[in-house]
Order: C-alpha cells, then sequence, then structure tokens
C-alpha cells in the first residue's frame, strides 16, 4: 500500500508534520519540569520536590473545578457532535438555498465576540428566571462549541458520495440500516475528532464560563484564572502534568492492545 | 464491510425531490431540529437583545437604560477603533494563513500513518491543550525571559549575545496565536482528507502526476470542505481573541477582542460594546458571503 | 478491515479517556458534590480568589453548622454582570470600593441591618464611614491595600515619584498595569492632579502623559509583573499590593514596593449582600464572624493580606508581614492616598483616552 520510496517533498512535509507536533508540546514539558519545583513561585527553580503534589491532592476547591470541568467538557461535546452529526444528515436532504441559510445559522456563534454572547445568554437566563448552574453552564458551551462540531462533521460528510445512501436502499437496507451500516462507520474518525476538539474547547474555556457558571459550579480555567491575581504557584503545573499522564498512559495502553493484536494477527490492516 | 470513498469526483447533491413528500420533510426537519433549536433559542435570541442593547443608552453605573440612540456607532467611527479593526484582520488574516498551511501538512502526515495510530496521533495532538491555557502561556513566558532556556540556546549558537527580550512582543503573540488555532485547523482538515482513498493519491502518481500536481489538483480539492472550515474556524475567533495579545503581546496592540472586553468590563458600557459586536458581525457576514460567491464561481469554472 | 479498526480504537480510546476523566475527578472531591442540596443552612460566597482563606471558611462551617460554597471572579465587572443578572444566586459578595458604588447605582445590593451586625467598631479609622460608602451603609471591608509601583534596585538606585516609571532612561524596561483606573492614577497624579478627579481636562493631561509614556514601555501587564521585577526584566513597574506582591518582596531583597509621594491609592474589597439574597441570616452571621479581630488577623498570616480590622493586628502571628510595605502600607504614607472612586458621568473622557492610549 505505501510506496517503498518516498518522494522527497514527502518526506519533507512528514518531518515539518512532525516538528509540528513537538512544537505543541514544547511547553508542556516546561509545566511538567517546573511541577517538581520547590519553590513558592512557578518562575524561580528551587530543588526538586513533590510538595505540590501533596498540596494538590488536598486542595479540594481545585480537584472540585477539574470534576465540573470534566462533566461540563463530556455533557457539552457529546450534544455538540450529536447535534452537529443530525445536522449534516439533515443539511444534505435540503434544497441549496435552505442549506446555505441553516449553515449561516450554525457559525452564527463563531462571529458574535464570546462575551457579548456570554452576556446577552446571561440576560436570557436572567429573565427565564433559570438558575445559574450545571444546566446553564452546559448550554452555553454547547453554543460555542457547536459551530466546531458541526462544520467538522459537514466538511466529512460533504466528502461523502451520495450514491452510497442510495446503494445502501438498493442493497434492502431501510434508512436506519443504512445509517448503521454505511454512513455511520464512514464518519466516525470525523465524529471523534469532532468530540475531542469539542471537548478541549470547552475544558479550556473562559469566557463562556464565566457568565454562565452559578453557585458552586466554578470551572478548572476560572479557578485558574482568579488565581492569577495572588501570583500562580507550582500547584497548577503539577495538575497539568497529572493530566497529561493519565491521558499517556491511556495512549500507551490502546497503543500495546494494539500491537498484540497485530502480533497475533486477528484484526490485521492490509498491506 | 470496507466501505471507501468513491475515486470518482463528487455528484451534485442529491436533490430531495425524489424522496417522496410529507414523511421525509418531516425527517429532514427532525434531524435539524436539535441544532436549530440550540440556534434560535441560545444565539438569535440573545443577539437580538445585543441589537437591541447597541442602540440603548447606559445610565451612570453601567447598566443598560434603554432608549434609542445611535451614538454608539458614531463614536466607532472614530479613526481610533477603526485602526483596532484593520490590524484585527490583518492579524487573522496571517494567523489563518500560517494554521492552514499547517494544518494541512500535519492532516496530511496524519492520513498517510496506519489506520490505528491515526487516532492515537489525533489524541497526542489534542493532549497538551488539556493543560490550562494560562500554564502553558506561562510555560512560553518562561522559555522564552531572557536568559531562560531559548536564549542561552541561541546564545550557544551565537544567534544572539546575552540577554535578549522575545516577551512581550508582537511576534510572541504570533506565535501564541499559531499554537492556540494549530488543533482547530488539524481537524476539520483531517477530518475530510481521512474520507479520501489513499490509491486515489497512487493513481494520480501511477499516471505521472508529479507530488505537487497530485496535491493541487487531486488532493487539495478533495480535502477543500476541510480547508474552509478550518479557515472559517481560525479566522473568526482570532478576532475574538483577548488573553494572548495582553500576556504575550504586551498588551500594546490590542486585537477587536481586546476592545469589544474593554468596552463591556473596564468602560462600563455594554451598548458601546453591543454596536462594536454588532459592526463585526456584519462585516464578518458580508466578507463570508463575498468570500462564498467567489468560492462558489471558482468551483463552477473548475468543473 | 483498516478503517473499522481505526476508528474502533480511536472510539474506544476516547471513550476511556472520558470516563476515566470522571471517575477520577469525582472520586477527587466527591464530598462537596451536593454543595447546594441538602436540609441544613447555606450560604453562597462570591469572592476574590485568596482573598478568603480557607482557614476562615472551615472555622465558620464549624462553629455554626452552615455550608458554606465559595466561588471566585477574576474582576468586579464579571461579579457586576452575574448580580445584574438576578439569578446568580449569592447570597454574599466581595466587591472592590468603586464597585460598591456601581452595585448601589444599579440597585443590586441592599443597604445593610446594622442591628444585625457586631463588631463594625473594630475596623481601621479609614474604613468607618469611607468616602464611598458613608456609615458603611452597604458594605464592610474585609481586605485592604494600595497602588504604587515596585522596583529592583539592581538597575535603579532609588525611587521615590511616580516619575520613574516616565523617565527614558528605562527605556523597554518599564511595565504598566494593564488597567485604565491604575494607569489613570499614575497618569493624573504624574500631571500634579488628584487620582479621583473627574475634571475634563485633567484627565486630557493625563492621557497626554500617558500617551507619550506608551512609547517608553515594555508593556501593560497585570499578571506576572512581580516576577518580571525578581528577575530583572522590569526595572521598574506599576503594582497593586498584596499576595503575589508580598511574595516578591519577602524573598527578593532587591525588589521594593513604594507608594509614590505623589499619593498613589487605597483600595479595599468588603462584603456585601445582594438584591434577593435567600440565605441573609448566614449572610450576617459570616459578616459578624470575619468581623472578629483573631479572624480577620487569618487574612494576614493564611494570605499574606492587609486586614481592613485594626484590633486584628495584635493576633496577627507574622510580625514580618506587619512590616512588609507590600502588605500593610505605613500610616505615614497614606496620608495623601484617596480611595480611588467611580468616575460616573466622568466615564466618558476615561475611555476616550484610555482608548486614545491603547490605539496610539
Amino acid at each position: 500500500m505505501k510506496s517503498a520510496v518516498k518522494s522527497l517533498p514527502d518526506r519533507a512535509t512528514g518531518w515539518l508534520a512532525r516538528a509540528v507536533i513537538v512544537f505543541l508540546y514544547v511547553p508542556i514539558v516546561v509545566v511538567v519540569v517546573l511541577s517538581f519545583n520547590g519553590s513558592d513561585v512557578t518562575y524561580k527553580w528551587a530543588g526538586f520536590s513533590t510538595r505540590w503534589y501533596g498540596v494538590l491532592a488536598d486542595d479540594t476547591d481545585l480537584l472540585s473545578a477539574l470534576r465540573i470541568s470534566a462533566e461540563v467538557g463530556v455533557a457539552s461535546a457529546t450534544l455538540a457532535t450529536a447535534g452537529g452529526l443530525l445536522a449534516a444528515m439533515g443539511m444534505a436532504r435540503l434544497g441549496r438555498r435552505f442549506r446555505v441559510a441553516f449553515s449561516g445559522g450554525l457559525f452564527l456563534p463563531l462571529v458574535i465576540p464570546e462575551i457579548v454572547l456570554g452576556v446577552a445568554l446571561l440576560a436570557v437566563f436572567g429573565t427565564l428566571r433559570a438558575d445559574l448552574g450545571l444546566t446553564t453552564l452546559v448550554l452555553g458551551h454547547l453554543v460555542v462549541t457547536l459551530p466546531y462540531a458541526a462544520l467538522i462533521v459537514l466538511g466529512a460528510h460533504g466528502a461523502l458520495d451520495p450514491a452510497l445512501d442510495e446503494a445502501a436502499a438498493d442493497l434492502g437496507c431501510n434508512a436506519w440500516q443504512g445509517f448503521r451500516r454505511v454512513t455511520l462507520p464512514l464518519l466516525r474518525q470525523a465524529l471523534v475528532a469532532a468530540w475531542l476538539l469539542c471537548f478541549t474547547i470547552s475544558f479550556g474555556n473562559i469566557v463562556m464560563s464565566t457568565f454562565t457558571s452559578g453557585v458552586g459550579t466554578t470551572t478548572l480555567p476560572l479557578r485558574v484564572y482568579s488565581l492569577l491575581k495572588g501570583g500562580l504557584t507550582p500547584e497548577i503545573n503539577a495538575l497539568g502534568t497529572l493530566l497529561v499522564l493519565f491521558t499517556f498512559l491511556i495512549v500507551l495502553g490502546a497503543g500495546l492492545r494494539q500491537m498484540r493484536r497485530i502480533l497475533v494477527g486477528g484484526d490485521r490492516t492490509p498491506g | 464491510m470496507t466501505v471507501t470513498a468513491p475515486a470518482h469526483a463528487p455528484a451534485p447533491p442529491t436533490a430531495p425531490a425524489r424522496r417522496s413528500g410529507f414523511r421525509s420533510a418531516a425527517v429532514t426537519a427532525a434531524l435539524l431540529a436539535p441544532a436549530g433549536v440550540t440556534i434560535v433559542a441560545l444565539v438569535l435570541v440573545p443577539l437580538a437583545l445585543v441589537v437591541r442593547d447597541s442602540f440603548a443608552t447606559a445610565d451612570p453605573y453601567g447598566g443598560i437604560q434603554g432608549g434609542f440612540t445611535l451614538a454608539n456607532y458614531q463614536q466607532l467611527l472614530d479613526p481610533v477603533y477603526l485602526k483596532v479593526f484593520g490590524y484585527s484582520l490583518g492579524m487573522a488574516a496571517l494567523n489563518t494563513v500560517v494554521c492552514l498551511f499547517l494544518g494541512y501538512v500535519v492532516s496530511y502526515y496524519l492520513a498517510g500513518r496506519p489506520p490505528q495510530r491515526q487516532g492515537l496521533l489525533l489524541l497526542l495532538i489534542i493532549v497538551p491543550f488539556w493543560t490550562d491555557f494560562l500554564v502553558r502561556t506561562f510555560a512560553w513566558i518562561n522559555l522564552l525571559s531572557p536568559g531562560g532556556p531559548v536564549n542561552t540556546l541561541t546564545d550557544a549558537l551565537g544567534l544572539t549575545d546575552g540577554p535578549t527580550r522575545w516577551i512581550p512582543s508582537q511576534g510572541a503573540s504570533f506565535v501564541g496565536l499559531v499554537y492556540a488555532f494549530l488543533p482547530t485547523a488539524i481537524f476539520p482538515v483531517y477530518a475530510s482528507l481521512r474520507g479520501v482513498d489513499p490509491a486515489l493519491g497512487e493513481a494520480a502518481r501511477d499516471l505521472g502526476c508529479g507530488w505537487w500536481r497530485v496535491h493541487t489538483k487531486v488532493l487539495l480539492p478533495l480535502a477543500r470542505p476541510g480547508l474552509l472550515a478550518a479557515a472559517l474556524l481560525t479566522f473568526v475567533p482570532t478576532l475574538g481573541v483577548f488573553v494572548i495579545p495582553v500576556l504575550l503581546g504586551g498588551g500594546k496592540h490590542e486585537l477587536v477582542g481586546n476592545l469589544i472586553v474593554t468596552l463591556y468590563t473596564e468602560f462600563r458600557n455594554q451598548p458601546m460594546g453591543a454596536a462594536a459586536s454588532v459592526v463585526l458581525l456584519t462585516l464578518m457576514i458580508v466578507s463570508l458571503a463575498v468570500f462564498g460567491t467567489a468560492a462558489g464561481r471558482l468551483r463552477r469554472k473548475a468543473s | 478491515m483498516s478503517r473499522r479498526a481505526a476508528s474502533r480504537t480511536l472510539l474506544a480510546t476516547s471513550v476511556a479517556v472520558s470516563t476515566t476523566l470522571f471517575a477520577t475527578a469525582c472520586g477527587g472531591s466527591g464530598s462537596d458534590a451536593a454543595s447546594s442540596s441538602g436540609g441544613g443552612k447555606n450560604l453562597h460566597v462570591y469572592a476574590w480568589a485568596g482573598e478568603i482563606p480557607d482557614s476562615v471558611v472551615k472555622g465558620f462551617e464549624k462553629e455554626t453548622g452552615i455550608k458554606v460554597t465559595v466561588d471566585t471572579f477574576d474582576s468586579n465587572e464579571t461579579m457586576t454582570a452575574k448580580l445584574s443578572s438576578g439569578s446568580s444566586g449569592y447570597d454574599l459578595v466581595e466587591p472592590s470600593q468603586y464597585t460598591v458604588q456601581q452595585l448601589i447605582g444599579q440597585q443590586l445590593i441592599q443597604p445593610l441591618d446594622h442591628a444585625k451586625i457586631k463588631g463594625l467598631g473594630n475596623l481601621a479609622l479609614k474604613f468607618r464611614s469611607p468616602s464611598y460608602d458613608k456609615d458603611n451603609k452597604y458594605s464592610v471591608p474585609w481586605i485592604w491595600g494600595t497602588t504604587g509601583f515596585a522596583y529592583n534596585d539592581k538597575c535603579i538606585k532609588s525611587a521615590t515619584s511616580w516619575k520613574t516609571l516616565f523617565d527614558p532612561k528605562y527605556k523597554g524596561k518599564l511595565y504598566m498595569l494593564d488597567n485604565m483606573l491604575a494607569s489613570y492614577i499614575a497618569g493624573l497624579q504624574v500631571t500634579g492632579h488628584r487620582a479621583t478627579s473627574t475634571d475634563k481636562d485633567q484627565i486630557a493631561d493625563a492621557t497626554a502623559a500617558l500617551q507619550k509614556q506608551k512609547k517608553i514601555l515594555a508593556g501593560y501587564n497585570s499578571t506576572n509583573y512581580p516576577q518580571l521585577l525578581a528577575g530583572g526584566q522590569a526595572c521598574a513597574a506599576q503594582a497593586w499590593s498584596g499576595t503575589a506582591m508580598a511574595k516578591v518582596v519577602q524573598s527578593d531583597p532587591h525588589v521594593h514596593y513604594v507608594i509614590p509621594e505623589e499619593g498613589g491609592s487605597v483600595w479595599t474589597d468588603g462584603f456585601a449582600i445582594p438584591k434577593g439574597a435567600k440565605n441573609t441570616t448566614s449572610a450576617y452571621e459570616f459578616i459578624n464572624y470575619t468581623l472578629r479581630p483573631e479572624v480577620a488577623a487569618k487574612v494576614t498570616d493564611d494570605g499574606s493580606s492587609a486586614s481592613a480590622n485594626q484590633a486584628a493586628r495584635s493576633y496577627v502571628k507574622n510580625k514580618e508581614a506587619l512590616a512588609n510595605t507590600a502588605i500593610y502600607a505605613p500610616n505615614a504614607t497614606i496620608v495623601k492616598a484617596d480611595f480611588l472612586l467611580d468616575p460616573g458621568t466622568a466615564m466618558q473622557y476615561f475611555q476616550q483616552g484610555w482608548t486614545k492610549v491603547k490605539a496610539s
């Protein structure tokens, strides 16, 4: 499948791509190193220490903020991805004019500065007498992430051959079966990509969270942002390190499982 | 079953005409409902409020008083504000171009990896962004500070001589922007390249297409929906960024995002902030419409 | 099957990531999940991060059995926006002095019932009936500090005046706070006016000075300036006293915090009860608890901030903190320091001026 001899430009772009991925990890290395800083401040090295991990373990405020962020991230990413998928499928059934109008509406939230949308949403929630909390937070993040999910899924859906649906129908699949067996498997990567991006955007969101969070629902970025005033300590680095480490463990776990599968030959890829 | 995207050029989308009437329309409506309701209730309604506020006056304490005035828009005609708008558009365009280029390169690389590894690589790309934004930014500040690791390295290589100030600067601010928007550019492009049959590139190559032609004539057109999405997702949100120019750029050059945040917070002048947003929104819609027609014309010419 | 295999791993990985993240996060702090439910009495506080030490919250909960939820904000404006929505759900907020004026003007906080408050007499004289809130009708000051500047003596031998921050000698090594009102304190005082000025021409003077100053600034910074001072990247930087500045002054003998001879300014964050608060009884109990000298002393011992409570000073265990200018400014230096007030209708002059400065 892969040609044995790669062309020079292919190799060059390959190296550039790897360099970009390394670039993404440059600050992460610093974060990890500084998490073992014994000093009270992040910018001055005062010897190796794990004290900030201890501080982190006892910091209920920060951990509960992490919990809120994880909950909101999972909920809003799931809702946004599902909404985006349905919208992409629905839009394929629309005429050109309606499709353009609908996609215009979908990316409208992107065009409105988040603080403006946040303040306006807050006013709407206020008028409805809706208590600020997890629900309003998830709704706020849904608005922010929906365009990302919708555009990614739309892009992938647009690359599919519309004849596939008909082919499935000709083979005797009903619409649901066609969706389950043809559309969904083909879109799975795009859906996962959309979900991951949405989760990440929600997990890091500050502005929308500022206006839609309520009693007891301070998210992680909000907490960190408000800590700035007193100066950040390596505790935040410790938290970042644990999150990265933890994700790596999972990636590694998944990687090992695959290796085994390849060795045993169960689900082998052709070529 | 192994389903790959078709090798022939995509046919125009199926017209709904063939499907039978009412039931089909109901299905379409049901599919569009979740996103549609979200947009109407949580975007259009608040947006109407913003438009209303942009014509209101503020009371001396920062509350919104109501009434009707055009003063908020008139004040925006001040060259001071136009300068901010112009600078932001330039920054956003530059950021979009760089991110799209890198996004395409990375996506192409990803799509060429063995299938199982693609998922892991995708995760690998997104993981750095689970570390808090501010923590990452301060890591950059540590790295780039005079006498910091990067400075020591460039000193050793003879590129600089002694402590050099990289931060705050517009360059640092730009690097921060690119960093922040890379995944947003990579993901949509990857998602659409993923649907392309790898055999397609091979076939083109076998037919004697050079590397450049394989990309410009075959892969880029197929990745177009993803590239368009990535361009939108990068360009527009860059305009709203406000923390990066402050932390990495030293707050001396503002983006529209900073302006609107300042209007809403420090100036406690919500009506004028709303007016600035409406102007931004209109600018965006107009430029997108122009962009859309141009792209459409180009496509028709190509086919 | 390549495609299916790939998507299956992707899916499995992302599900695994999310579920484990969930599980660990929940395990980490399952106890306070039910903060708003339960039959007992509750108190919902919205405050600046780090200004109410954990020890104070824990002590109050233990003594009264009231469950306290503290959420934190990063600017007065976000807090104001939340309150103006009318459904924030908070019982006690901690605005800065000029924000107290705005909240009163927008009718977002309620007058305090002084019959229910014990210990107002413990407050330092400066905070009893302050200019922004006569007779403490709406707010009880809790923490205070100053707006001044700091310098590194490796670069500047000594400095006492705002003029240092306007001196071209230090071009590229000067920082100002990225905050309009703070910048205008320096701008107004260096041009010979008062920080509380609302006069159009005086503000124009200050704008001109700040515009000229921008050319020699390295940047505006209100986050990591203590770090920049300690690292020598900044010769001088406008600064707020308090936790972050105090830490650097304590750990680095070369960094000095100064209240400029032109006056500088005093700020204070205090407690107020929002309109429509549900648990006002708990809110009053909390205010009374924090007015006790031994409790108020904890903001200095556990939070490196200055307490507005005069009686608390003798309870402070960390005597060094009492002598640290970046925490407790000596009385003599703040004689000329005004509380920074809300500019009211003069805001438009500040807005026009500051926009000009920032866009120049």
